[in-house]
């Protein structure tokens, strides 16, 4: 059973934020929500929290609606950053958590955990007014992740941090994956999708544009990306079948080509010529499908 | 059920733990132990001293008849032949002179006790002088007796002054406290739940919460604690009160001031909590509804104006009115809903005032709570993620449920 996400549709007046969203996110997946501004990432959190009412379409978790009943079992952390200013991190960290249905005990046990995890021990009697944003925001995080939820909802949690942070709060996200959570995440950065997630889903201005496993995506995509080094001249490749665009840079090209077949017809045309220090197939990087994708759209 | 008393824990602790309740209840219980002994106070700032005994230089006729009168009138003075407190040297003439020596001040009420009592011996001395029998000296004294008739009779329904009828200060005593209670709990707490409720908004921490809680669930537990915060330091003040008025002497300070209780007073101090407690209720709940319209911190005191504006013009309306509380003005305000808390306790001190018309000033509070509590939820549901400016359009909007 899993998170499912079925012809989601939300309208502002004549505005239609979200557009007929179709998704299923696997129990204890790591899911991520590709798209730039305004793609409709955030009205769908919120609709999947309740927060929003759809215009159209269902949301279900283990088949039953989301309601408040099983909102212990969910953790969020809001794109919109935000705490008591004038309340110490470990009063509010009771406050958010004991709304979660936590024990006193329990919840300085696992502050204290966290706190050391994200290692700023030393804020735990602070005013969050005091704090550094960043700051702020790993002690946001905790609020959203200490009641151990099997779902995690997080709205651009790197944003705003420096990369040592990034990489702390990465490497928290993981653990909580491996330990059974369902992480459902968004962001802009494909570098993070790239690294954390085993499916996704990019949006476009509220429209799915792609989704599903992010290996079975890219296989799907079809195009590759050709790397030759050598020191022969290669440019009549240009003109070859299969070649989409080709960029050359001294004695490296950077060839994409339409599918995987056209690389070996290229490869027997130019061991032709001679020595090559390099002939290489990669895969193509979620930034060539996401311009791809959303690039032809625009025009 | 527990995520609300979460919230309602968390409000009301953070609020009674906050410096400025403690200090705000605080020095209001001073000055309520202040005013319970207000007459000692005066009397420390009353340089005076209290006199035994008095010494009397005048014939011994007029010496003996002076301390009878004297003794009569005080229990606490008595005529010596020497070594007096004080020396009063009388010349026996009429009228009666007199020169009292001294070597401190003496307090207000002795020199009263001693003129009057001067001024009986004088009163006596013209009898004789004049020959006159106790009964002459009786018309002399006697009140003239005045009757006013007038041909305009009183309008149906209006009450009629009963000549020689006047308010029992207690009772006005008790409205004045109610209604000065009232609007300074309603001008603290409502800018304080105002302040709480567009506070999560602005800070956006409000998204977390709502996604645990429900936002109505919420924000009645808001409303609750802060109420609760509300009345705990009416207890206090209720408490200190009590304290004063079995722990200080207070009966000589209300005989001073001439305050007796009458059959009014019991329905009085009922009513007045009665209403003291709608009030709060039903502007904490509207200041609930109009902290939900803004967005910023910088809109919030534009928003709560209309709640300052009634509480005051309500206080207002109930003061101005206080020695004529069965005029057509305060009948009508008394069933505006707004008004009704501060209006309402005005009129039971009216001798002329049913208990249906008070239970229907009580009965129109409740609609508009109810009605207050209704809005608030809905608009409070739509507007938490709106970070939209307008007051006015944000009212609109959620209205419409969006």
């Amino acid at each position: 059973m899993s998170l499912v996400l079925s012809n989601l549709t939300k309208q502002f007046n004549d505005f239609t934020a979200v557009d007929d969203i179709n998704i299923e996110v696997p129990r204890g997946s790591m899911y991520g929500f590709l798209g730039g501004n305004g793609a409709g990432k955030t009205t769908t959190f919120r609709m999947l929290l309740g927060l929003l009412v759809p215009t159209a379409g269902d949301i279900t978790y283990d088949g039953a609606k989301i309601g408040y009943d099983m909102t212990d079992k969910i953790g969020y952390l809001p794109e919109e950053r935000g705490l008591h200013p004038k309340l110490q991190v470990d009063e509010q960290i009771q406050y958010l958590a004991r709304l979660k249905g936590m024990k006193k005990q329990e919840i300085d046990r696992q502050l204290d955990f966290w706190l050391e995890e994200f290692e700023v021990p030393e804020n735990k009697q602070k005013r969050i007014e005091k704090l550094s944003k960043g700051n702020q925001q790993k002690i946001q995080l905790i609020a959203s992740i200490i009641h151990e939820p099997e779902l995690i909802i997080l709205d651009e949690p790197f944003s705003g941090l420096d990369p040592v942070n990034v990489e702390i709060l990465k490497k928290a996200v993981k653990e909580l994956n491996r330990n059974g959570a369902t992480i459902l995440f968004s962001t802009h950065r494909m570098d993070h999708v790239e690294e954390l997630c085993e499916e996704l889903c990019i949006l476009n201005k509220g429209r799915q544009v792609v989704s599903g496993n992010i290996d079975d995506i890219k296989a799907d995509f079809g195009q590759k990306e050709l790397i030759i080094e050598g020191k022969h001249d290669i440019s009549f490749l240009k003109e070859f079948p299969g070649v989409l665009e080709m960029k050359q840079n001294r004695n490296k090209s950077v060839i994409k080509i339409a599918e995987e077949k056209y690389a070996e017809d290229i490869f027997h045309e130019i061991v032709k010529l001679g020595y090559f220090k390099r002939f290489q197939v990669n895969e193509p990087s979620l930034n060539d499908i996401f311009i791809a994708k959303v690039g032809r759209q625009y025009e | 059920m527990n995520k609300f008393l979460t919230t309602f824990r968390h409000t009301y602790l953070s609020k009674v733990k906050a410096k400025s309740f403690i200090i705000t209840t605080i020095i209001v219980m001073l000055l309520i132990i202040l005013a319970g002994n207000f007459n000692k106070i005066m009397n420390l700032f009353d340089g005076s001293e209290e006199i035994g005994t008095v010494e009397v230089e005048a014939s011994d006729a007029f010496t003996e008849q002076f301390s009878e009168v004297l003794s009569r009138m005080s229990g606490e003075m008595s005529v010596v032949e020497s070594d007096g407190d004080i020396v009063i040297t009388v010349n026996e003439t009429v009228p009666v002179s007199a020169v009292v020596e001294s070597e401190f001040n003496i307090n207000a009420a002795q020199q009263a006790e001693i003129e009057i009592a001067l001024e009986d011996m004088n009163r006596m001395m013209v009898m004789e002088t004049l020959d006159l029998s106790e009964e002459e000296a009786a018309l002399m004294m006697a009140e003239v007796s005045v009757d006013y008739e007038t041909s305009v009779s009183p309008a149906e329904g209006e009450v009629e002054v009963e000549a020689g009828a006047e308010p029992n200060y207690l009772n006005v005593v008790i409205f004045y406290i109610t209604v000065f209670v009232m609007f300074f709990i309603v001008i603290n707490y409502a800018s304080q739940i105002g302040t709480e409720i567009a506070m999560e908004k602005s800070s956006r921490v409000i998204e977390m919460i709502v996604s645990s809680v429900s936002p109505v669930n919420h924000l009645f537990a808001k409303i609750l604690a802060i109420i609760c915060v509300s009345l705990t330091q009416l207890f206090f003040f209720v408490v200190t009160i009590i304290a004063v008025i079995y722990l200080v002497d207070i009966g000589e300070l209300i005989s001073e001031f001439g305050l007796e209780a009458n059959d009014r007073t019991v329905p009085m101090i009922i009513y007045s909590l009665i209403f003291l407690l709608l009030g709060l209720v039903l502007y904490l709940s509207v200041s609930a509804l109009l902290g939900s319209f803004v967005s910023r911190m910088e809109d919030l005191q534009q928003a709560l104006l209309p709640v300052t504006m009634m509480s005051l013009g309500g206080m207002y309306l109930g003061m101005f009115n206080l020695f004529d509380p069965g005029n057509l003005l305060v009948r009508i305000t008394s069933y505006f809903p707004f008004f009704t808390p501060f209006v309402m306790p005005l009129r039971v001190l009216d001798p002329d005032t049913s208990h249906v018309t008070v239970l229907i000033g009580i009965i129109v509070v409740l609609i508009t709570i109810g009605i207050a509590v209704y809005f608030a939820a809905r608009i409070y549901k739509g507007s938490i993620l709106s970070t939209d400016q307008g007051i006015i359009k944000n009212i609109r909007k959620f209205n419409k449920g969006e």
